[in-house]
């Protein structure tokens, strides 16, 4: 690199955790990053704003106002332009540092298409809102030995920590019961401060700048923070007592799901029947009592049905939702996980 | 008897309102007992999943508990 092109970096060189060798690192690093919304905006900025070369940006959904309170890359211009957060990302970064090459995907990262997407690069980093899409990178950097920065917050309180395949235990590993739908709070039902997701954003952009530089330590710990009661708990992760089926077994359940059993398209326009895999019963009561802080709620003995405009989800005790008002399966899939929690 | 502290975090503190932030719970515990007992012991419902860590290291539910072990239980984090 040119001294005119390093001098952007010079606040960063100066540190000896990075240098002008560990910027140079940074620069043919290529890095997958999951989800584009609170964490994944402040993680992209992070990322792009080091210097990191190459970045993919897979996200499904579109700006909206109610983005803006939270996900830093994003403006007023961006809903207005109804535009895909993967796109107006992209935009908003190339202004930012035009060395940097943003891919924008715009997508739901699923079984048929994780491995292609999370290829070609030495890290990914999670800026999901889902237990599903998590357990499904989970597979994909198992099998490929891929480093990957799991980071998740909700409400005032978030977590942490890198998982390095064939290293350390793996998130399935810490994580061996997948929360069944409705049982977790999401974003979309409890809120988001958006100083928590700086927070959680910040430590997943140090922990791929320590991976990408090849400084992460063997054994990352597992950080959980909440800001708001100031609580800070550094953990380990050790491999259990349990065998884990995904990295010690290879049996990549997400990966290998036929995502048909999961989302069907019904008849009319824009609904959506998605059925969870597994033991996929849903606590009406809980799920009515969370939803009716958004929405207005509807309950008998068989199903709950709330109205967050402009959708209509239709939740059934067996697990079954009904989404309408999606324009296709990724919206729906992702009202879902907003709204039930996957 | 054992006895063991647990520390509750986020959503799981509102099972026991009256800990202040920080705050844990002194429990006795027969001996042999496992992380899973402990966990019903408390009240904490079946379905509510967590991440339980003992003395800072992540333990399945069917791990031996040993006097003086200091837990925290934490809810997983699926929001972003």
């Amino acid at each position: 690199m040119n001294d005119l092109r390093m001098s952007r970096y010079a606040r960063q060189t100066l540190l000896p955790q990075i240098g002008p060798q560990g910027q140079e690192r940074l620069r043919a690093a290529r890095v997958a990053l999951v989800g584009c919304g609170a964490l994944g905006t402040a993680i992209a900025d992070g990322l792009a704003r080091a210097g990191v070369g190459f970045l993919r940006i897979i996200d499904w959904d579109v700006v909206e106002l109610h983005n803006l309170q939270r996900q830093v890359l994003f403006d007023e211009t961006d809903v207005a332009a109804g535009l895909p957060k993967a796109v107006a990302a992209a935009n908003k970064l190339a202004r930012i540092n035009s060395e940097v090459r943003v891919e924008p995907v715009v997508a739901d990262l699923a079984p048929r298409n994780a491995e292609r997407l999370l290829d070609e690069v030495d890290l990914v980093v999670d800026g999901t809102d889902n237990f599903e899409t998590r357990y499904l990178i989970n597979d994909v950097c198992v099998k490929h030995r891929r480093p990957w920065v799991y980071g998740a917050v909700v409400a005032t309180y978030g977590m942490t920590t890198t998982f390095l395949p064939g290293q350390t235990p793996c998130f399935r590993c810490m994580l061996a019961k997948k929360p069944a739908p409705g049982t977790t709070p999401t974003c979309d039902t409890v809120g988001v401060l958006g100083a928590a997701a700086s927070v959680i954003a910040s430590l997943e952009v140090v922990q791929a700048l320590k991976v990408l530089t090849g400084q992460m330590e063997p054994d990352p710990p597992l950080v959980f923070v909440d800001v708001w009661e100031g609580v800070w708990e550094v953990l380990a992760l050790r491999k259990g007592e349990r065998r884990c089926p995904a990295c010690d077994e290879g049996r990549l359940d997400f990966l290998t799901a036929r995502e048909a059993d999961r989302v069907v398209e019904l008849c009319g326009e824009g609904a959506f029947q998605i059925t969870p895999r597994g033991n996929g019963r849903i606590p009406l009561e809980r799920l009515a009592d969370r939803l009716g802080k958004v929405g207005e709620v509807f309950r008998n003995d068989y199903l709950l049905r709330a109205r967050v405009a402009p959708y209509e989800l239709t939740v059934f005790a067996d697990g079954r939702v009904l989404v309408k008002g999606a324009a296709d399966e990724a919206e729906a899939r992702g009202i879902y996980a907003k709204y039930v929690g996957a | 008897m054992i006895r063991v502290k647990v520390k509750l975090f986020a959503t799981l503190r509102r099972y026991y309102p009256e800990l202040g932030i920080g705050e844990g719970i002194e429990v006795e515990l027969p001996e042999g007992a496992t992380v899973g007992q402990l966990v019903n012991h408390l009240g904490l419902p079946a379905d509510h999943v967590r991440v339980v860590f003992i003395n800072g290291i992540a333990r399945d539910e069917s791990h031996l508990l040993s006097d003086g072990d200091e837990i925290g239980v934490f809810p997983p984090v699926g929001g972003g």
